[in-house]
């Protein structure tokens, strides 16, 4: 009997601990190029130097340096105000589009269709995506002449090299990664919830904002911070079409490239931390968790 | 008295290959308790969506309290309705659910909490409000599901299956508090089910639906003891039914061939009926008398006892006369004999209590037989 039960004790724990396996090989790639590199970038913030033989002394210099710049604030509001912009036009114009293609397109097929559609762009190569806005944001570019012949502006608009190509350029490059979780989460909510509230008395407005909109909040949530990060994390398109605004992301690809290493492991960290920080706000604000039943 | 509700020729296709109404139509007297009752997938659901104006008809009209409902939306119409599958909101708690309806109509503070906790108590869920749907039982959250109609108090309240997942105990409670509700408020209560007790015992009126269509409209004891189809007659109540020919009539009695033999009938009905041809025979369990007391029936067969079921205050006995044709008894449990499974007994009833019934259903183009012995 006690064979038996020690038999069973076995298989239990193998059943038990087997399935934390399938997360082995996830685990693995989260450590070997995430986890460590990580941990090495915010390790070798900390000195002062860092050469062949390995880093020297310990510092909190290149922090110190970062936040008495007077460029800081100026590169803080870059970096992530322009973020978190580009998340909230993406969210404008992405949302609609998503709510539309759930509620009003009756056809699965046609909304499958119009959703392949959104992916076509990912197919054309990123450093051809990049170059393109030159025709079309450009000085003679397309938008500028068709509100020049139309007679809306007189003057072309400036619409690359500065602060207003990313708000244009941004937007439109993750626009799916706002549209995709939103419309997932908004196929997930049951239709009879919806009529629901319209036989108690909800007007429609009230459906929307009451019902519908907060449903679908954790995939609006799950687009911005996909959004977020995504323009966090590119520094080519302000180098490009910015007009020489400086971004954390640009400073560390600057630093980097100059191999001013401790630094730039500095400026990581921070972009890192501060991204972490914006999130964690962010899902305390909209209390995911009541959501996610 | 005037209508709550009026429908002309109704119809509602989903797509191209189901038509859920056919030409549905019908009207409600204001403060009825008015209970639709009919197989699955007979299209309740469907009516009581068109009637909230949370889903589009084809074709037809539709009134409520005499103004037509074309393209008036749902929070318009004096209407609410509970869903057949609760359809909670998820990110709400069971006050806040039930407080929905009250603060879209942009009542007070003071005045829904009074209202939520009394609608609460209706259904037995007071102490729960803080609950999640997601942390309550099936049958709770059809009760949350419930008050939050209730709490609305409309001119017309439609309730769609309201019954179907709580114990009997509960049912009955709900039934009760349904038909006070229903007394002290005085509006119209329209009421879907497929348990034809509910029906029988909640309505003012009953209609009888088949996939698509009306069988019957009337009074629960006009249904039960004058179905107008064999549908109906077999859907409501338990019901002996035999193909039967007719024969001939001699005054008010009717010669009728059957697969168990020559049966006599005297229904109430004969003024409608035709002078020959096919008609269901038709005798209520409760009817059928067994060895002594069938001798002296005008009606009268031999058949053995092949099974029964006890049902606490009666007893149903299942015989097989000639042909395996089954015949149901059913006795009160204090006149219950001692009676053997296997044994032949005489079985007999009166022809003053069959019913002839000649329409086999409301749907076009079914014959008799294939409605007698079901489909
Ligand atoms: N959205 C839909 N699309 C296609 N067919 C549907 C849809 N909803 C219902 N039907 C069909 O319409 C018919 C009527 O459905 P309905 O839900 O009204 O039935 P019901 O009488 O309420 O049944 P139950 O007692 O099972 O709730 C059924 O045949 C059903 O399959
Ligand atoms: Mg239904």
């Amino acid at each position: 009997m006690s064979t038996l039960q020690l038999k069973m004790g076995l298989t239990d724990r193998v059943a038990k601990y087997s399935r934390y396996l399938l997360l082995l090989p996830g685990f693995v790639l989260l450590l070997l190029f995430l986890l460590i590199p990580l941990s090495m970038i915010v390790g070798i913030s900390f000195f002062e130097r860092f050469t062949v033989t390995g880093p020297e002394n310990l510092t909190l210099k290149n922090y110190v340096a970062f936040f008495t710049s007077p460029q800081t604030p100026v590169i803080l509001l870059n970096t992530f105000g322009m973020s978190l912009l580009a998340c909230l036009i993406a969210f404008l114009l992405g949302y609609p589009m998503a709510y539309f293609l759930v509620f009003r397109v009756k056809s699965a097929r046609v909304r499958f269709f119009v959703v392949s559609l959104l992916l076509v762009p990912f197919l054309i190569d990123w450093s051809v995506r990049v170059v393109a806005w030159l025709p079309i944001l450009g000085e003679s570019g397309i938008i500028n002449y068709a509100l020049m012949s139309w007679g809306v502006i007189k003057e072309p608009l400036e619409l690359l090299f500065g602060r207003s190509a990313l708000l244009i350029i941004w937007p439109q490059t993750y626009l799916l990664w706002m549209i995709f979780p939103s419309y997932l989460a908004l196929t997930r909510i049951d239709p009879d919830i919806i009529n629901a509230a319209k036989v108690l008395k909800a007007p429609p407005h009230r459906v929307f904002f009451d019902i519908t909109f907060k449903l679908s909040l954790p995939g609006v949530v799950m687009g911005f911070i996909f959004v977020f990060v995504s323009a966090l994390g590119d520094y080519v398109t302000p180098a490009l079409w910015a007009g020489g605004i400086q971004t954390l992301g640009l400073s560390v690809a600057n630093y980097a490239a100059n191999f001013v290493w401790p630094y730039a492991a500095a400026l990581s960290t921070i972009l890192v931390a501060i991204a972490l920080l914006i999130l964690y706000v962010l899902l305390k604000v909209v209390d995911i968790k009541k959501l996610v039943y | 008295m005037g209508k709550a509700l009026e429908t002309k020729e109704l119809v509602k296709w989903y797509g191209k290959e189901v038509l859920a109404l056919n030409k549905v139509t019908f009207d409600i007297d204001a403060g009825d308790f008015f209970v639709i009752v009919g197989p699955s997938g007979c299209g309740k659901s469907t009516l009581l969506k068109i009637i909230a104006g949370i889903l589009d008809y084809d074709s037809g009209k539709l009134y409520i309290n005499g103004v037509d409902m074309k393209g008036v939306p749902s929070y318009k119409r004096d209407v609410s309705m509970m869903l057949e599958m609760y359809a909670l909101f998820p990110h709400m708690n069971v006050f806040d659910n039930v407080a929905f309806g009250l603060r879209m109509l942009g009542k007070d503070k003071s005045e829904i909490e009074k209202e939520v906790k009394e609608a609460l108590r209706l259904v037995g869920l007071a102490g729960l409000e803080k609950r999640m749907p997601l942390e309550l039982s099936g049958g709770q959250r059809q009760r949350v599901a419930l008050a939050r109609a209730l709490v609305i108090n409309p001119s017309v309240l439609l309730l769609d299956e309201p019954l179907s997942h709580v114990d009997y105990r509960l049912q009955r409670k709900l039934m009760e508090d349904l038909k006070e509700i229903h007394r002290k408020v005085g509006n119209t209560f329209i009421l879907t089910t497929h348990v034809q007790e509910h029906a029988l015992s909640l309505a003012d009126t009953v209609m009888v639906m088949n996939t698509g269509v009306i069988e019957q409209i009337g009074k629960p004891e006009e249904v039960y003891t004058t179905p107008a189809t064999v549908f109906a007659a077999r859907f409501v109540g338990e019901i002996n039914l035999f193909s039967a020919q007719i024969k001939s009539w001699d005054g008010g009695l009717c010669y009728l061939t059957t697969d168990i033999g020559e049966l006599k009938a005297n229904p109430k009905n004969k003024n409608t009926l035709p002078s020959s041809g096919k008609v269901a025979y038709a005798i209520r369990p409760e009817y059928v008398k067994i060895g002594e007391e069938a001798r002296l029936c005008d009606n009268k067969t031999e058949a053995k006892l092949v099974s029964y079921y006890y049902f606490g205050h009666y007893m149903e006995y299942v015989f097989e006369a000639i042909g395996n044709t089954k015949i149901k008894v059913s006795v009160p449990t204090e006149k219950v004999g001692n009676l053997t499974l296997g044994s032949t007994y005489l079985l007999g009833w009166s022809a003053k209590d069959v019913l002839l019934i000649e329409r086999p259903c409301m749907i076009e183009g079914l014959n008799i037989e294939e409605v007698i012995y079901g489909k």
